[in-house]
């Protein structure tokens, strides 16, 4: 803006000041349509219920109108240079795209549903202006490609709502297609997709467009992906809380003294139990775990440790990386039926399941994750640690054991984090190697180690007894009806979650204690 | 060899002309012939033949590039360690080829110390780092089973620690707090506790990669006063880009110019006041490099 004109330059911010606050609240309108969207499709409010006596629809439309005007005025004053803007002068191609893809689906729908032409007219349409408004998009001003397609959608999904085209009750039943929509998730849909497009639109023009705009967008749009990302893990927690904790919970407690009791957690199953519980269950996937993580720790670091820090690169390594990532990928079943084919008859006559083969099954399945994640962490750090170490006169084995596996324990301690995740919800082994019923007795591992005069000296009935595991039991309880009411396979599914959550507290805290060393 | 040209287009003939045999009268600490270093298929430093005596500062100087550090590399055999690096020739400590098949690589690394062009501090606490020599090296056992059998030497690593760090200048800065992590020092602070931490093992030969390219003048200073103490009882062989401080605290001088040719080697002042050779004579005056 000329500086020269002093007065105009001021009243030109003025408007300028109102066009941007008119775009801050289309973004908030937006954001709150898309919210009410997400409730929608979520089902905690339904489509054809009424928001203060305003048909949830009409909401919507007027909404989106009201976001659709001001987007598109914004974008027509800034192009109009009566307001202040740094839009480019071109969009260019990845601009394009998008407005693109929205003209020949929105015409390509409407020709062809809405109007009713045959392919002939209504494909070569959607292609014409396909391709016109890929060319808009690509060539015309930035700040009219970010605002009119995405407004215009808006304003046109706002007419669809508020016209009656698509309500509640309208269907579309694709003849090749195998599903039909319905109007109930239709509706919301659009509303999300029209209310998404708008917010990203005004929010760029909150800042004028140009570099500060496009910045303005893109945070719009990973901010909503983030939330989005969180809150489907917020709903799965969610939902199985509200499933499950309530059994879960049941008849609880406050025992002799400060103790509480809580009794789906601490008591087993049976005839001597008020309240059946699943603590055998928990103790079980407790020590399958744990045994899993004595056996394969040692073994996937020290291999990762020979892979990253001996072997030379070469044919040997590269066979070793594809065997390991291979290994990985391998389905739980396999797994679990080499165990049974091969573990089982080796470690127990008559090849009766138990904790030992679990453990070692899951070991087996825990020892990849460990190896690539290991490796990942010693090759990364930096081989200036290494080579002072080794100037300073100190051998091989001595500087990587203290300097390059300090340095690599909080990647290891990830490795292990998400390897435990996997294992610890693992079902289809457990059932083929382990699991034994829904027994009313956990097994007592520490208990069970005894001396023997002969060779090997000790011996452990208990870890070669069955054992009952948590995901074992929820897939009895929940698929085959074994022992119980459905609610108690929720309730073990929500137990099984605190117990994942609790291996990840543990291991989270490991990783932070051995960071802080590292960098404090 | 009238293929290969220099940067300054002179053949190469002509620098072999201007290099003048050198000798000593003392012990040469190191004796280096026909050394040859590539990497890959590139040749980093030619025919190098240098005689580096004991208790003496020996500074390499040179434009960037032209192979400084990899000459120091080979002294204590660190490019061993680079896959790509292929050394020809032979260098000598004290009349032994430590490029022979019978070389301890480990003893000959603690008495060959380094200090890196970039400072590589452990991930550890200051005190931690300085120790970490000679912990390892079992000079000083501050272990749990040498506290129960009762020769604890935390007072010597005390000991240790306080004059190490006051030998590379840097114990007023940090005697406060040694137990925080070295990550957490300045770039210059960084360098002269890797500096602290070489001589914490006490080494015979002090390698040193540019040691105060990060300092301000005064630590530089102390790193100088330091240098040229340490030289009265040890070797040192400094690279630096300084050219007043090559003259200030070394006693021999190497001129390295580019393609890895030494071209120039004597007597610091005789190099820096009348050198043989116009194109030294360019680089140190700065008309060239
Ligand atoms: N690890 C390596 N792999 C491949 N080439 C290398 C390696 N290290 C050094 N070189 C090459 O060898 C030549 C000499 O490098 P060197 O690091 O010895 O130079 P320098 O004299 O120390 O330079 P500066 O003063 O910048 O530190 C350079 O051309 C460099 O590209
Ligand atoms: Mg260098």
């Amino acid at each position: 803006m000329s500086a020269s004109h002093a007065s105009s330059a001021t009243i030109e911010d003025d408007r300028s000041g109102v066009a941007r606050s008119a775009a801050t609240t289309a973004v908030g309108l937006s954001v709150l349509t898309m919210l009410l969207a997400v409730a929608n499709v979520l089902n905690w409010i339904t489509t054809d219920a009424s928001v203060a006596s305003v048909a949830l629809s009409t909401l919507y439309g007027v909404a989106l109108a009201v976001a659709g005007v001001v987007t598109v005025a914004v974008g027509l004053l800034s192009a109009s240079a009566v307001i202040d803007a740094n839009a480019n002068d071109t969009s260019g191609v990845l601009s394009g795209l998008p407005v693109g893809l929205l003209a020949l689906s929105v015409v390509g729908l409407v020709a062809s549903q809405t109007l009713g032409y045959g392919v002939a007219i209504w494909a070569p349409a959607a292609l014409v202006c396909a391709v016109a408004a890929f060319l808009f998009g690509s060539l015309a001003r930035e700040d009219l490609t970010a605002t009119l397609p995405w407004g215009g959608f808006a304003l046109f999904v706002a007419a669809v709502l508020l016209a009656g085209v698509i309500t509640p009750s309208w269907t579309w039943d694709p003849r090749h297609l195998g599903v039909a929509l319905t109007g109930t998730i239709t509706v919301p849909c659009l509303a999300f997709a029209a209310s998404l497009a708008t917010a990203w639109a005004a929010a760029k023009a909150t800042q004028g467009f140009g570099a500060r705009g496009r910045q303005a967008g893109a945070y719009l749009l990973i901010g909503a992906n983030a939330l989005f990302m969180l809150s489907l893990l917020v709903l799965l927690v969610a939902f199985v809380v509200e499933k499950g904790a309530g059994h879960a919970l049941r008849g609880i407690h406050l025992g002799p003294g400060l103790s509480v009791h809580v009794p789906f957690v601490m008591n087993g199953a049976g005839l001597g139990y008020d309240i059946d519980g699943v603590f055998p269950a928990i103790v079980g996937t407790f020590w399958l775990v744990f045994g899993a993580l004595v056996f394969a720790v040692p073994l996937g670091v020290g291999a990762a440790v020979f892979l990253a820090e001996y072997a030379e690169r070469g044919r040997f390594t590269t066979v070793v990386d594809i065997a390991t990532d291979g290994l990985w990928s391998t389905p739980s079943i396999v797994y679990g039926l080499f165990g049974y084919a091969f573990i089982l008859p080796r470690l127990s006559p008559g090849g009766r399941p138990n904790v030992l083969a679990g453990m070692l099954v899951l070991g087996f399945m825990l020892i990849p994750l460990v190896l690539i994640t290991s490796r990942e962490a010693i090759d990364s750090v930096p081989d200036a640690y290494r080579d002072a170490s080794v100037a300073l006169g100190v051998g091989r084995w001595e500087t990587i054991r203290s300097v390059v596996l300090p340095a690599a324990v909080p990647g290891v301690i990830t490795g292990i984090i998400l390897g435990v995740g996997r294992i610890a919800g693992e079902t289809a082994p457990i059932i083929l190697v382990a699991a034994g019923g829904l027994n009313a007795d956990p097994i007592r591992v520490i208990h069970g180690f005894r001396f023997t005069s002969s060779p090997p000296f000790v011996a452990n009935d208990a870890l070669l007894s069955a054992t009952n595991a948590l995901p074992y039991q929820v897939y009895a309880v929940i698929e085959t009806g074994v022992g119980g009411s459905e609610s108690f396979g929720w309730a073990s599914a929500f137990v099984l979650l605190l117990v994942v959550l609790c291996f990840y507290a543990v291991g989270i805290a490991t990783r932070m204690y051995f960071q802080r060393k590292l960098e404090r | 060899m009238s293929v290969e040209t220099t940067v300054n287009g002179e053949p190469e003939e002509q620098i072999e002309t201007e290099w003048t045999e050198y000798g000593f009268g003392g012990d040469a600490a190191f004796s280096v012939r026909d050394l040859d270093v590539y990497y890959d298929d590139d040749r980093a430093l030619r025919s190098i033949d240098i005689d580096i005596p004991e208790e003496s500062v020996t500074a390499l100087i040179g434009p960037s590039g032209c192979g400084k550090s990899t000459f120091l590399r080979c002294l204590n055999r660190m490019n061993d360690r680079i896959r790509a690096a292929r050394i020809e020739g032979s260098v000598a400590f004290r009349d032994r080829d430590i490029y022979g098949t019978d070389v301890d690589l480990v003893e000959l690394r603690r008495r060959i110390g380094m200090v890196f062009q970039q400072p590589n501090p452990f991930p550890k606490s200051i005190r931690d780092n300085i120790a970490y020599g000679p912990r390892k090296h079992g000079d000083i056992n501050t272990g749990l089973l040498s506290r129960l059998l009762g020769g604890d030497d935390r007072e010597r690593e005390e000991e240790l620690v306080e004059r190490c760090l006051r030998g590379a200048a840097l114990w007023e800065e940090v005697s406060d707090r040694l137990d925080d992590n070295a990550l957490g020092l300045s770039g210059g602070q960084q360098q002269r506790l890797c500096i602290a931490r070489a001589l914490a093992v006490d080494p015979e030969v002090i390698l040193m990669d540019e040691p105060a390219s990060a300092l301000d003048p005064i630590a530089t200073s102390k790193i100088e006063d330091l240098v040229e103490d340490l030289a009265e009882e040890y070797t040192v062989v400094i690279v630096t880009h300084n050219m007043q401080q090559a003259a200030r605290i070394s006693d021999q001088t190497a001129v390295f110019l580019t393609g890895g040719h030494l071209v120039e080697y004597g007597d610091t002042d005789q190099i820096f006041e009348n050198p043989q050779s116009q194109r030294v004579e360019d680089y140190i005056t700065g008309k060239f490099g």
